[in-house]
Parts: C-alpha cells; sequence; structure tokens
C-alpha cells in the first residue's frame, strides 16, 4: 500500500513516514501542494494523507483539485484546525476521514488500516471478538466455530456493532441501518434484536449503554 | 446625574427672565419720566387756564375736581382765591418751577408761576398718588405681556432644547442597544457638528477593539496551529522510539503521560480563549440536548469503559437555543471530570429534563466530591480540589470547569454544583433559561 504524506513539518514527516514503513506502508514525502499535486498526477499513490496548513496552498485546495481530477483516491486530512467547520468543509470536499493534530499514531494507522481495507479487492470478510466470528461475504456467524441462524435483522445489527466495535451506536443509528424510510419500527425493536442476539451469543459480548445505544468491546 | 436638558431649560429661562426683568425696570422707568413729563405739561396748561380766569368776588370756589388745588395770590401776598380742597396758607413758595408738596394729607404735584400781566401768583396742585396710579397702570399694560409670555417661552424652550438633543438621545441608542460582541461602525449618519467627534472617536475605538479581538482570535489559531504540530511530532517520535526501545517503557510512559499532559494544557488552555464570551463566534441554533449528550456519551464511551465505569443517560428529548460546538466541549468536559475524579467502576449519570427555570442537563458521579468550603473556587482557574493531590491521582490542569462556566455565560445558563444528597459523588447541573431572551436571575436554587 503506496502512501503519499503532504506534510510541511520536517521533524513530523520524519516521525510518520518511519512510524507509516514501520507497520508496512510504502510511504512517500512531499512538503508542499504543488509538489503533491505533481506527484498525484504522474505516480498517484493509493492514499494521501494531507495537511491542511501548506506553505504555499490551503490543503484543501489541493484535495479540490484532485477531487476535480475525477481521481477518487482516499484522502486523509491531518490537520491542526479543530474548528467543527473546518471538519465539515473536508469532509464535504471528499476527504474520506479526518484526524486533528495532535493524534496518537496508532489511531492514524488504524484509520490507514480501514481505508487499506475498503480499497482492497480481497475484502477482508471476517472479523472476529472473543469467541463470535462473522463473515460478512457469506453472512455466516459462527460462535466457536459452530455456525449460528441469524434472522436478516439480527445480522444486521450484529454487522454494525462488529463492524464499529469499540464504538456505541445508538438506537437510532442501527435503526436507520435496519429500516428503511417510513417503515413502521416499533419503540423497542432493536432491545428486541439485542435480547435474541444475547440469547443465542452469551450476555457478554453486546453491552448496553443506558439511554445512549450498544457497543462490543474491543476484546 | 447631570443634566444638559436641565441645565439648558434653567440657564435659557433664567437669562430670558432676566433679560426681561432689566427691559422691564428699564421700560418702567423711561415710562415713568415720560408720564412725569407729560402730566407736568397738563399741570402746566391747567396754569395757563387758570390765568384766563376772570377772578370772582367770593374767594372760595370748588375745585374740578378733588384731584386738584390750585391757589391765586397777589404779588403782595394776599390769597385773592382758592379751590375749596385748600386751606389759607399758600400751598408751596412763590417762585416760578415745579415742586412736591404735602398739604390736605395728601403729596401733591405743584407748579408756581407769576401771572405778569395781572401780577398774581398761580399755584396749582395734582395728587401724586392718583397720577402715580396713572401711570402705573399705563406700564403695567406695556410690562404684562412681557411676564405673561414666560411660560410660553418655558415650553418652546422645553421643546426646543429636546428636540436638539435628540440627535444624542438616537446615539445613545444606538449604542445601548449593540449587542456585546458587535464591533461594527455606528451608522448615525450626517452626524451634527457637536457630535461629530464623539462618533468618530467612538467608531475609532470600535476599529480598533475589533483589530485586538480579531488579532487576538488569530493568534489563538496560529498558536493552536503552531503548538499541534510539533506536539503531534513529538507522539510520532515516542511512539517509534517505543518501537525500537520496547524494554525502555517505563521512562517512555513517563514521557507519553507528560506530553499527553502538556497537549490536554494547551487544548484546554486554547478552549478556554475560543470560548471567552467576549471572543466566542457563537452560532446559535436549536439543539436537541439529549441527543447532543448520546453522541458525545458515544464518543466519550471508551474512556469511560477503561476505567470500568458505566454511564447511562435518562429524562428526555430537550430543546434548547445553543451554539453546538461549544455545548459539545460543556459535555465532554462534564463528563470526563466525572469520569476522572471518581474511582474504577463508579457509575455516571447524565440527566437531561425540563426543569422548573428552564432545561436543566445534569452530570451526577458515585466519587469523592467536593467539600463546601471549596465548592466556590472550582470555577476559578487552574484551581484544582484538594491541590494537585486530589485523591483520584488525575492529571488535569484546573480549567475545565472554567470552561464551562464560559460555555454556561455564553448561554446564560446557571451552573450549580451540589454534592448528592443521597450518597457520595456530585452533581453538576447546568440550567438553559427557558426563554434564552429573557433576563438573567441569578439566584442559587435547588438543582434539578
Amino acid at each position: 500500500m503506496q502512501i503519499l504524506l503532504v506534510e510541511d513539518d520536517q521533524s513530523l514527516a520524519d516521525g510518520l513516514c518511519k512510524a507509516l514503513r514501520n507497520v508496512g506502508f510504502i510511504t512517500n514525502h512531499v512538503r508542499d501542494g504543488k509538489a503533491a499535486r505533481h506527484v498525484i498526477e504522474v505516480e498517484p499513490p493509493d492514499i494521501v494523507v494531507l495537511d491542511l496548513g501548506l506553505p504555499d496552498m490551503d490543503g484543501l485546495d489541493v484535495l479540490k483539485s484532485i477531487r476535480a481530477n475525477g481521481s477518487t483516491i482516499p484522502v486523509l486530512i491531518l490537520t491542526a484546525r479543530s474548528s467543527v467547520d473546518a471538519r465539515v468543509s473536508g469532509l464535504d470536499l471528499g476527504a474520506d476521514d479526518y484526524l486533528p493534530k495532535p493524534f496518537e499514531t496508532p489511531e492514524l494507522i488504524a484509520r490507514l488500516r480501514v481505508i487499506e481495507r475498503r480499497l482492497s479487492t480481497v475484502l477482508q470478510s471476517n472479523i472476529h471478538v472473543g469467541n463470535v466470528s462473522l463473515d460478512t461475504i457469506r453472512q455466516q456467524v459462527c460462535l466457536d466455530d459452530v455456525p449460528v441462524e441469524l434472522p436478516r435483522r439480527e445480522y444486521m445489527v450484529l454487522k454494525q456493532l462488529m463492524e464499529n466495535i469499540g464504538k456505541v451506536q445508538t438506537r437510532e443509528q442501527l435503526e436507520t441501518r435496519l429500516y428503511a424510510w417510513g417503515e413502521e419500527v416499533s419503540s423497542n425493536a432493536i432491545e428486541v434484536h439485542v435480547h435474541h442476539l444475547r440469547k443465542k451469543l452469551g450476555s457478554d459480548l453486546i453491552k448496553t449503554i443506558r439511554g445512549v445505544g450498544y457497543t462490543i468491546r474491543k476484546p | 446625574m447631570t443634566s444638559i436638558r436641565t441645565y439648558l431649560i434653567v440657564a435659557l429661562l433664567s437669562t430670558v427672565a432676566l433679560g426681561n426683568f432689566v427691559a422691564a425696570v428699564y421700560g418702567y422707568r423711561s415710562s415713568m419720566i415720560e408720564a412725569e413729563a407729560l402730566l407736568d405739561s397738563q399741570l402746566n396748561d391747567a396754569v395757563s387756564l387758570i390765568a384766563t380766569m376772570r377772578t370772582v368776588s367770593t374767594p372760595l370756589v370748588d375745585a374740578p375736581s378733588s384731584l386738584m388745588a390750585f391757589q391765586i395770590w397777589s404779588a403782595d401776598g394776599k390769597l385773592i382765591q382758592r379751590s375749596a380742597n385748600t386751606s389759607d396758607a399758600p400751598i408751596t413758595v412763590f417762585e416760578d418751577g415745579y415742586r412736591d408738596e404735602n398739604f390736605e394729607g395728601f403729596r401733591w404735584r405743584v407748579l408756581s408761576r407769576f401771572d405778569q400781566q395781572q401780577q398774581r401768583w398761580l399755584l396749582v396742585g395734582e395728587r401724586i398718588d392718583i397720577r402715580t396710579q396713572l401711570a402705573d397702570k399705563v406700564i403695567l399694560h406695556a410690562v404684562m405681556p412681557i411676564v405673561a409670555s414666560l411660560p410660553l417661552v418655558a415650553l418652546v424652550v422645553w421643546l426646543v432644547v429636546g428636540n436638539g438633543l435628540s440627535l444624542v438621545r438616537k446615539l445613545a441608542q444606538e449604542l445601548g442597544g449593540k449587542r456585546a460582541d458587535d464591533l461594527s461602525r455606528l451608522t448615525t449618519s450626517n452626524p451634527p457638528v457637536e457630535l461629530a467627534p464623539v462618533v468618530d472617536a467612538i467608531n475609532d475605538l470600535l476599529r480598533r477593539l475589533q483589530e485586538s479581538v480579531l488579532r487576538e482570535r488569530r493568534f489563538s489559531a496560529d498558536a493552536a496551529h503552531e503548538l499541534r504540530t510539533p506536539l503531534s511530532a513529538i507522539k510520532v517520535h515516542i511512539h517509534n522510539l517505543r518501537n525500537e526501545y520496547p524494554d525502555e517503557t517505563d521512562a517512555l510512559r513517563t514521557l507519553d503521560r507528560d506530553i499527553n499532559r502538556l497537549s490536554h494544557l494547551i487544548e484546554q488552555i486554547m478552549l478556554l480563549y475560543r470560548t471567552t464570551p467576549e471572543s466566542y463566534q457563537a452560532n446559535m441554533q436549536e439543539v436537541d440536548l439529549h441527543a447532543l449528550a448520546q453522541s458525545v456519551i458515544g464518543d466519550l464511551y471508551a474512556d469511560i469503559d477503561a476505567r470500568q465505569q458505566s454511564i447511562s443517560l435518562t429524562g428526555s428529548a430537550q430543546t434548547v437555543t445553543g451554539d453546538r460546538d461549544s455545548l459539545i466541549i460543556l459535555l465532554s468536559n462534564l463528563i470526563l471530570n466525572a469520569s476522572k475524579y471518581s474511582a474504577e467502576g463508579a457509575s455516571i449519570t447524565v440527566h437531561v429534563d425540563r426543569a422548573e427555570l428552564g432545561i436543566c442537563l445534569s452530570v451526577a458521579d458515585t466519587g469523592p466530591g467536593i467539600p463546601l468550603a471549596e465548592i466556590s473556587r472550582v470555577f476559578d482557574r487552574f484551581y484544582r480540589v484538594g491541590g494537585d493531590r486530589h485523591s483520584s491521582a488525575a492529571d488535569g490542569c484546573g480549567l475545565g470547569l472554567s470552561i464551562v462556566k464560559h460555555i454556561g455565560d455564553l448561554h446564560h445558563a446557571n451552573i450549580v454544583i451540589e454534592n448528592n444528597a443521597d450518597g457520595p459523588g456530585l452533581t453538576v447541573s447546568v440550567i438553559f433559561p427557558a426563554d434564552f431572551q429573557s433576563p438573567l436571575i441569578f439566584t442559587r436554587h435547588s438543582a434539578c
């Protein structure tokens, strides 16, 4: 996986190149927007990690020009700007992710992995949490390697929670994933699905955050 | 407080009254002199009339009126004729000219003249009090209108001064109507010459204020950028070091912790600055606090779960008018405080509901609470309960609640901190006024 790092701070760039190479990313580095545009044109990388405060132009302009050329290269924005507006405009312009500085290096690597997974032709189809595994291609759930039959909506709830492991999914978020617009949803539909999932997969797997939603913790 | 209007009205009315008084006195005096001259010439005419009178045998004749008196004396001092209202004594000396004399209990204006033709003295008198009455009447008629017009003058002066000051009032209204964060120029067009320097000075002041606010905002944004990038670099290098020296974990762990403390402090200082009501550019909109709390709890769940604490959200959907970004900061600070200062395994409850005085957001924990004596100080910047030896041994910089207070102020919200009545722990309640425009009443009341 080839990554182009666009960052004007030399020390940060050196450290990042080293950290990313350590985990197997092929990383190239440019210091300004002009060089970035040139590299993206002649030798497109798989992922662009883009700082917004560049010496010659705004990083968002680099993003614009990438998208204007019809390129769909995933772009992860790395910036010291904290306001939500900057974040929203970045995502609006077609950035795939947004990480505010100062960030944790493992967090950056994890996010790059997510993008990588999305890109890879061989979709990573198996997610494991403890003794539960989920195969997203065959839509198969196994408990201790024994297949468990799940109705479609229970499978969808489990998939949503396992794909977002460690993150809280609110009831509304789950409902919008499971039901079409206008479809009748009983107020406790999600609770019922979770109840059934717990009966089939063990009560410890899905955790309730009262008033907020559900999560599956990282083991 | 002195009033320009009152001052002008009093000063103008005093001047007008004084002017009128002086004019009236002067007019009275000159009218009096005029009247005297006129009456004296009348007296002279009367003498001439008497001179033509033929002397009758009876020396006593009735006066033309009781207000006039006359005597005719021969040159050798014998009384030839007199009016009934005089005695036998001459009413004045035998010498040509006007004189004031007393007789018959009155004061008289008397003219004596020697009649050359018939060799006799003609003495004619007229009562002075009558003359004065007459003159007074004439003069009073002349002066009265001036005095009578004073109230009318006062009214006109009142209106004119009021009208003249209306521009000042308008300027005051425009200044008074400005919002705290509105530093735009005054729009008073065509101010009068006297007010132009004031308007210019205010506009100049506003411009400089705006520039300094912008400068500070830029500084804070620049500082954010300048500090965050090197911090990121340090973090990356620590990460790499850890990969290279897996054994040196203690030193690296301490270093990591210190860097996190530093970056937390920097973020909090910038937040504190950014949320000061004077510099914050709030984007007020309808925000559902309950939904916002859901999303904030979702984001913070990993941190809370890492301390084996449980968190729950109760209450119902409540909409407030607020700034979404700053409300997220407020919620995060309160929830992270609750988590940080409570022991592992504690439980945190976030509650959103309608209360008597507005919408109440409260975050309760089961931690140690805060000693009563220190509760009032927790909003102070850099203040930490128990100093840096807080029993939780948690890292912190003592800015979290100052930021919460700033954001509360932005929303005209009341913040109440109370130790839980029914067990250990602390509850921080933020009460948003039901009607954002309503005047604030900063009274302590029981939290919801």
